[in-house]
């Protein structure tokens, strides 16, 4: 049996060949010496969850030595292991970024067992509220928490709680709103499939905080294990009489439906989303009347993200103040996104408020997976913008990130190097909310059609200078007439990548050029003859017969023909083609 | 099940307390199952079953390491606790063989990650 176990990874393995198992043969040949291999175990890691520090040793269970060399072995064995004693000259001392309030339980208990959940202390906020609070006490410590909305907008949860509590009505509804949509952005689903009492205690407190005796799951029927998983959870809930008639001995009584959304964009906008579960088509309505005044059926409604749910029974059982404690002083509390795109770790990071946007990308995922350098980041899916690289020491919360001309938006985060082209990316974001679009109104439905067709022209090389006025000018029309948050924030995309990145924009225009090569109408290929093999595989491979010659005289590339698909590029085993 | 009263609420709160025993657990959320999640957990499942080990294995959500699903996380007496990734058939098989009966740690596959608290 070991005394010690101690974790060995390389750190810098993007820019230099990994040496974690030379320093591994060392340590150990070390420990042999002082006779203490059975005593110490060395693990050589696949992560160690800190980047670019040369070799880092970490003595569990938190001892965590960073750049060390072979030299510093002995006194690591000698001082450290044997002794006990910490190194200050190459303690790792940078706090760990990552906090854990939503994905508190997340990947540590069993999903599918409610006896799990309850011994975490599941469902000790909602009999706290019931037994101990009234509806104005859970309303004060909401205050103080200063929590807001996850799904992007930030409202104030008290508020919207407030306000449908004020009115007074026979009935009212809260919906837990798990519509999640935004592309590359699955906070929502992670939770639901790894904690989904969380979100139904949530959904209680607040369904016994506005005096609601209905509430509904609006779940998209792509996520079917978290359906599956809520489902079960809710079966699990009743059984045990954690909903349905007095719950828990009291007089609050609370019952939960699953709704599905059958996969359209718009319906995760509050007012769509009440349509579709009242068996409408599904398009928004002008507001006000806001859904806490009128919302299903009528009545006042809460209607509240998942992630905002998950942060309402810590914030009971800790108190409002101690989650005021973490965050900024606009934005409370932590938020997790989904970062994604040219990173080497992608995945979920919750983060406390405040952090940098480089601190999440370098410290948490590692940078790039390329090791190139960022060009920019994308947050708030399509209603978002892009973050240019010289912005990343901007610390994230919701006005920081608008002032940026982006926002906080659900939580997706897409980073994005040099090979991406920011034409490309205006394009495809632009692109997904014309698809989504409901039609309903004019501004949205039009105005999306013709900024996709400059932008499509742009990217073929048939732009012309007066386009980026024109794109600003539909954008403004779009922003300020469109009758929900689709229409008006579908242009933001294409706003800040203008705003940041004009000269790239102008180089398509001008120049019909696009550095990074992704739009494939304007690159260019020609045969590096002095590279070439003469195989003959592009020839054979070239779809349009543009690329003519011999086995002896060797290929070229009939530049007319070309229709720029890229295949001979791709399949040269050479590297012999060149794309500009 | 009877229903549960605000006492019986107060007496798991007053007893709930870590986890005792061996475990190992699974990250089975989307994720982790489009990586090969559920083959790693049916293989650990047969593969205790032919060792004769008892060991609880479970499965849980989604730890946020999604680049490195499939997840498992190992839990055994004498040894620290350890998440390993990219875990396939043959790592499950090493897991079982090394750490669980070995009590030796598996090299090259811990991800280990830093949070607050």
């Amino acid at each position: 049996m070991y005394n010690k176990t101690v974790l060995i990874k390389d750190t810098t393995t993007l820019t230099q060949e990994d040496k974690t198992r030379d320093f591994y043969v060392s340590f150990t040949n070390s420990l042999r010496e002082q006779n203490l291999s059975d005593e110490v175990q060395v693990v050589r890691a696949a992560d160690i969850g800190v980047y670019n520090h040369g070799i880092v040793v970490k003595i569990l269970p938190d001892i965590v030595y960073h750049d060390v060399k072979e030299a510093d072995i002995g006194r690591i064995v000698e001082e450290t292991i044997k002794q006990g004693k910490v190194l200050e000259d190459l303690v790792f001392n940078k706090d760990p970024k990552q906090q854990r309030i939503v994905l508190r339980n997340c990947g540590k208990i069993d999903p599918e067992s409610i006896d799990e959940y309850l011994a975490v202390g599941g469902y000790q906020a909602i009999k706290k509220v019931i037994f101990e609070m009234d509806a104005d006490k859970v309303l004060d410590e909401m205050k103080k928490s200063g929590l807001r909305g996850r799904g992007g907008a930030g409202f104030p949860t008290w508020m919207k709680w407030k306000f449908t509590r004020a009115v007074p009505s026979d009935r009212k509804f809260v919906i837990c709103n798990a519509d999640e949509g935004d592309p590359g952005a699955y906070m929502d689903r992670s939770v639901l499939e790894g904690d989904p009492h969380s979100v139904i205690e949530g959904l209680m407190i607040s369904a016994y905080t506005i005096g609601a005796s209905k509430g509904y799951f609006y779940i998209r029927a792509e996520y079917p294990l978290a359906v599956e998983r809520v489902k079960l959870a809710l079966a699990q809930a009743y059984e045990y009489g954690l909903l349905g008639d007095n719950i828990l001995g009291s007089n609050f009584s609370f019952d939960i439906d699953i709704r599905l959304g059958a996969g359209a964009f718009v319906c995760g906008e509050e007012t769509a989303l009440i349509a579709s579960i009242e068996g409408k088509r599904g398009t928004p309505r002008p507001r006000p009347p806001y859904p806490s005044v009128k919302g299903l059926w009528d009545k006042p409604t809460a209607i509240n993200n998942v992630e905002t749910l998950a942060n309402i029974a810590p914030i009971i059982t800790r108190g409002g103040d101690w989650f005021a404690s973490i965050g900024t002083v606009t934005s409370k509390g932590t938020k997790v996104f989904a970062v994604t795109g040219k990173v080497k770790n992608s995945g979920l990071v919750e983060v406390p408020m405040g952090i940098t946007i480089r601190e999440i990308v370098f410290e948490i995922c590692g940078g790039t997976i390329s090791g190139k350098p960022i060009k920019a980041v994308q947050t708030g899916g399509p209603s978002g913008g892009v973050i240019p690289a010289e912005f990343l020491d901007t610390p994230v919360d919701y006005e920081n990130l608008q002032k940026l001309g982006s926002i906080m938006g659900s939580g997706g985060m897409i980073v994005m190097d040099e090979d991406d082209c920011m034409v490309d990316i205006a394009k495809f974001y632009l692109g997904f909310c014309v698809d989504e679009s409901c039609g309903k109104c004019a501004p949205c439905r039009i105005g999306g059609f013709q900024m996709l067709h400059i932008l499509n022209n742009i990217a073929d090389g048939k732009g012309k200078l007066e386009d980026l006025a024109q794109l600003k000018r539909i954008s403004f029309a779009m922003q300020k007439a469109s009758l929900c948050a689709l229409g008006q924030t579908a242009p933001n995309p294409v706003i800040s990548t203008t705003r940041y990145f004009e000269d790239e924009y102008k180089e398509h225009i001008l120049e019909k050029k696009c550095r990074s090569g992704k739009c494939a109408r304007l690159a260019s290929y020609t045969i590096i003859q002095e590279k070439c093999k003469k195989c003959g595989l592009c020839h054979k491979n070239c779809p349009a017969g543009a690329i003519p010659g011999s086995r002896e005289e060797g290929y070229q590339i009939d530049q007319e023909k070309c229709i720029k698909c890229g295949q001979c590029f791709e399949i040269c085993k050479f590297k012999a083609i060149k794309k500009e | 099940m009877k229903k549960l009263t605000r006492e019986d609420l107060d007496k798991i709160g007053a007893a709930s307390a870590n986890k005792a025993g061996d475990y190992i657990r699974v990250g089975l959320s989307t994720c982790g199952i489009a990586a090969g999640a559920d083959v790693v957990f049916d293989t650990l499942v047969e593969e205790a079953k032919k060792r004769n080990i008892q060991i609880d294995i479970e499965k849980c959500g989604c730890v946020g390491m999604c680049f490195a699903e499939p997840l498992v996380e190992v839990s055994v007496e004498g040894l620290p606790r350890v998440i390993y990734g990219k875990v396939d058939k043959e790592v499950a098989v090493k897991i079982m063989e090394k750490h669980v009966v070995g009590k030796n740690l598996v090299n090259e596959y811990i991800f280990d990650f830093r949070l607050k608290e």
